[in-house]
């Protein structure tokens, strides 16, 4: 057994000691742990739990007008989740559109050194500073509002989806590039008809995860007054109403629980292994829909 | 070589072919092809064959030497005038059977320029397809296609560049008899026809004897011109 057997226990244990000896700089006073826990159980008891669900009811004005079984739908919870929802949405559609030609620009495979080193040093730009950084310069730019929100939101997008999309494009195989190459094909030619469908399934599967890692960035943006459900956290947490924060808090884990899912099915849909005869829960859903839910459904209500 | 009056379509003179000038692959003192000859490159592995074709397809440059492929330094070929088979063949695995000879079809020097896919493009490409019996897989994903498939594929797409040169690496390899009879004319035919040329590795000195004018053989890395005739068993079947 060489130390080289055992590199990732050895790098392991040797940053561990590192972080020790660094966090024992950094803290000063160990005592200030001890009552933590005891903080805590006030926090929860006292401030935070039980959840208040008012936050799913109607607001007093504007008058709500639906239907009354639908009448959550004019509560600041919902209203909230799905700005976040559209400003997730349509940022991730701008920022990928933006993104691609940049990463393909930016793929040392396909271009010459000087070309790739400009666009990623673009891109390296737009992801050096957080979404809620761009947020707050958005918002002293253009105001209060999901357009703030969705700005800064798209810049964040090009500069991670396109180091996402240029790594993977550098990723494919040199041997059908270089059958292009030999082809003459133009470096446009060699985009559109070899790397985008080589690398169509790594493409779409990136765009789906940026969309779920969009929803749960969009919670935070409206802290800073850039729209969507952060902003009515940000409110109750300037009244001290901790009891409404945490209702937001389960609507919004919620929410990002069912688009994680969601994100994860469908992004099995666009692998290599989709090809298998192996259905993914999404398929075996549809599946299922298809050929007894619907058929069920119709029968049962044909008879009545 | 036979017709000393014809422009040769690959010229090589004392090129040096190899990554390290310190260790230098092949040396090639003279080499010409000629339109509608077949030359098949053999030797053992790892002797630089699939070098040597990319070399000529520019897509390695050579430690010294002069190369002139249809008129022009590599580096500075016309588009669609080489069409290059790679052992691995280099095809989009995950798009269709026509996108990819479609790929060829848009270098096709003989067919109308457009920006977006043609139908004359796609007209040819068709025709290339149903001549290597792939009609019915027109659009499958290559990934789905069996080896032999697959390569038949990278025939079709090379054949619709309409090229002047063909370079194939090992063309035949995961074909059966019945198939490579088939490709074999199929490509044979175009270079004849339309006075290309075609040069191809090949493993197996049989079969490479059987289906080219010239044999290259490489053996230690030094070749000398033209070893001899060897005028193809399958052509003169066709005949």
């Amino acid at each position: 057994m060489s130390f080289r057997d055992n590199a990732v226990i050895w790098f392991s244990f040797i940053g561990l000691l590192i972080s020790v000896f660094l966090i024992n700089n950094l803290v000063d006073d160990w005592g200030r742990l001890s009552g933590s826990w005891n903080n805590l159980t006030i926090f929860i008891s006292e401030s935070l739990w039980p959840p208040n669900w008012s936050v799913i009811e109607p607001q007093a004005y504007p008058v709500c007008t639906v239907y009354p079984l639908f009448d959550f739908t004019c509560s600041t919870a919902w209203i909230g989740i799905i700005e976040t929802l559209k400003i997730a949405f349509i940022s991730t559609i701008f920022g990928s559109i933006i993104s691609l030609p940049l990463a393909l620009l930016a793929a040392r495979n396909l271009n010459p050194r000087w070309i790739s080193f400009i666009v990623r040093f673009i891109l390296a730009a737009a992801r050096s500073l957080p979404s809620i950084i761009w947020a707050i310069f958005f918002v002293i730019l253009v105001g209060f509002g999901p357009i703030s929100g969705i700005l800064a939101m798209t810049i964040y997008t090009v500069g991670y989806l396109g180091k996402l999309q240029y790594e993977s494009i550098e990723g494919i195989s040199s041997i059908p590039l270089e059958a292009g190459k030999s082809m003459g094909l133009s470096r446009y030619e060699i985009s559109k008809g070899i790397v985008i469908p080589e690398n169509a399934n790594d493409l779409i599967s990136q765009i789906i995860f940026m969309f779920e890692y969009n929803v749960r960035h969009g919670t935070v943006i409206g802290i800073v007054g850039a729209g969507g459900i952060g902003y009515y956290i940000n409110l109750y947490l300037k009244f001290l109403q901790y009891d409404k924060v945490i209702a937001y808090l389960i609507i919004i884990f919620i929410v990002v629980l069912i688009i994680d899912f969601i994100s994860i099915s469908a992004r099995s849909l666009f692998t290599e292994e989709g090809d298998s005869n192996e259905d993914s829960i999404f398929t075996s859903f549809l599946k299922l829909w298809k050929e007894t839910i619907l058929p069920q459904g119709l029968l049962f209500f044909s008879r009545k | 070589m036979e017709d000393e009056n014809k422009t040769p379509i690959v010229h090589l003179k004392d090129v040096v072919i190899g990554f390290n000038s310190s260790r230098p692959l092949v040396e090639i003192t003279n080499m010409e092809i000629f339109p509608g000859e077949v030359v098949a490159v053999t030797g053992p592995s790892g002797i630089g064959k699939t070098t040597l074709l990319r070399t000529i397809a520019g897509l390695v440059k050579p430690i010294s030497g002069y190369i002139h492929v249809c008129g022009s330094n590599p580096s500075k070929i016309l588009r669609g005038e080489v069409g290059y088979i790679p052992q691995r063949l280099g095809l989009v695995r995950h798009a269709s059977v026509l996108h990819n000879v479609m790929l060829g079809a848009k270098t096709n020097q003989k067919l109308p320029k457009s920006y977006f896919s043609s139908k004359e493009e796609k007209n040819y490409s068709l025709k290339t397809i149903n001549s290597l019996g792939l009609t019915e897989k027109i659009n499958e994903p290559v990934r789905r296609l069996s080896g032999g498939q697959q390569r038949r594929v990278a025939i079709a797409r090379t054949l619709s560049q309409a090229p002047s040169l063909i370079m194939a690496d090992e063309f035949l390899s995961e074909l059966d008899e019945k198939t490579i009879n088939m490709v074999l004319r199929e490509i044979i035919d175009y270079v004849k026809n339309s006075k290309a040329a075609l040069l191809v590795v090949e493993h197996d000195v049989s079969r490479a004897r059987e289906m080219a004018d010239h044999l290259l053989v490489i053996d230690d890395g030094r070749v000398n011109p033209f070893i001899s005739e060897t005028r193809t068993i399958l052509l003169e079947a066709e005949k």
